[in-house]
């Protein structure tokens, strides 16, 4: 399982707004792609996730506020239905 | 979501992409331990993960409170310590085990001390040059209150590039830098190309603060007169709702025709874009007039 953390982002800044998750529970999301939008008071981030894998949990809504270090959602990333969609994609590029 | 949610978005050009790898955490971990102060955390640059990944970081000198109260900008305000000189081994170590071929260094305003803080500025440069003949320089200061010897002194120190940020356009100083002048920062840069013309000058400034297309125009045609080099502008953010708002976000196409006219006036580099800040890619800026001097001799 990989923890999605907010990240540090500047001196004494210890909250952020979530202002939109790009995805749902349940969604496979590649390595890097982008999970969640973060809003400061001074700009807006988006946080990548750090490997491929199925989000199994969401812990917040958009709109809440999260602490600097607090963990907001969980991608397993040894799930079966990983496994089996790589075999299709190897399949795929046998054509 | 939540309509709060979507009145909180930002346009979707001014979204930053967290560089969280092993070399952004590798980079904090140096700052950290060598207990080195950065513009990058203190002001709340939207580009720290980005910068930190590509192992690139801004040194803020003479400790982390300022002695003015710029309505802009987001670090400590208050009465500053003493000057701690370990400060400059500690950025000489950092340079080393960052491997940076092209350091920045800037401070907060000390309007408290005699010198401004100018021979802590100098003493840093030398002892970097000292110890990395071959890295390049480059210091941004604060306007040191016009005093002539102080800036002599950084200058002749042996920095690079030599950055003063004019930041705004000359109506909007009363509101934004209330305790700066307009051409007090134009006389600075001028001074230092008059008198040091080996050292390339450079200043930024922020848009989105209420500032006029023909106002900006007018700032450019001041800093060329100043005979200044590289100019870069970028978005203001406003840092906390202690800070003055944001008044415009500029759109990309903007910065880009502001580019163009900039470089129509004669400026050596222009960099103009949402993010672009003063030490943004500052040792690429460095490459790319080098090669222009270059084609130009
Ligand atoms: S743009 Fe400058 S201040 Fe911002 S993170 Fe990069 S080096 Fe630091």
């Amino acid at each position: 399982m990989v923890e999605i953390v907010v990240p540090d982002l500047g001196e004494d800044v210890e909250k952020a707004k979530i202002s939109f998750w790009h995805y749902e529970e349940g969604d496979k999301i590649e390595k890097n792609s982008d999970i969640v939008e973060l809003t400061t008071d001074k700009a807006t981030f988006n946080v990548p996730a750090p490997e491929t894998g199925i989000i199994t949990e969401l812990y917040f809504e958009e709109g809440d506020e999260v602490e600097v270090g607090e963990v907001i959602a969980l991608i397993d990333d040894e799930n079966e239905e990983l496994e089996l969609s790589e075999d299709e994609e190897e399949e795929d590029t046998n054509f | 979501m939540s309509l709060n949610a979507v009145s909180t978005r930002l346009p979707h050009w001014l979204i930053k992409k967290i560089y969280r790898n092993e070399a952004s955490l590798e980079t904090k971990e140096i700052l950290k331990s060598l207990k080195l102060n950065t513009v990058c955390e203190s002001a709340r640059c939207p580009n720290m993960w980005e910068c930190f990944s590509k192992r690139r970081a801004t040194f803020m000198i003479l400790g982390d409170i300022c002695s003015r109260d710029c309505s802009f900008c987001s670090v400590k305000k208050g009465v500053p310590r003493d000057v701690d000189e370990s400060e400059s081994a500690g950025i000489a170590e950092a340079v080393g085990r960052m491997n940076l071929k092209h350091v920045v260094i800037t401070s907060v305003t000390r309007d408290d001390l005699e010198d401004g803080g100018s021979s802590h500025f100098a003493r840093t440069v030398s002892m970097l040059k000292k110890r990395y003949p071959e890295v390049l320089v480059e210091v941004l200061t604060p306007d040191f209150q016009g005093k002539v010897d102080c800036i002599k002194r950084v200058a002749e120190s042996g920095p690079d590039i030599f950055n003063h940020n004019i930041e705004t356009v000359k109506r909007l100083y009363e509101y934004v830098r209330p305790r700066a002048d307009y051409y007090r920062s134009l006389d600075f840069l001028g001074f230092i190309k008059t008198n040091y013309s080996g050292i390339y000058t450079k200043s930024g400034l922020m848009v989105g603060l209420g500032e006029t297309g023909r106002e900006l125009e007018s700032v450019f045609d001041d800093l060329r007169s100043a005979g200044c080099d590289i100019l870069t502008v970028g978005q203001y953010l406003s840092p906390s709702k202690n800070n003055i708002p944001v008044a415009e976000y500029v759109h990309p196409d903007v910065f880009k025709d502001l580019e163009n006219i900039a470089f129509a006036k004669g400026f050596l580099y222009v960099m103009s874009g949402p993010f672009v800040r003063s030490s943004y890619n500052a040792d690429q800026v460095f490459d790319k007039i080098k090669n222009k001097d270059k084609t130009e001799v």
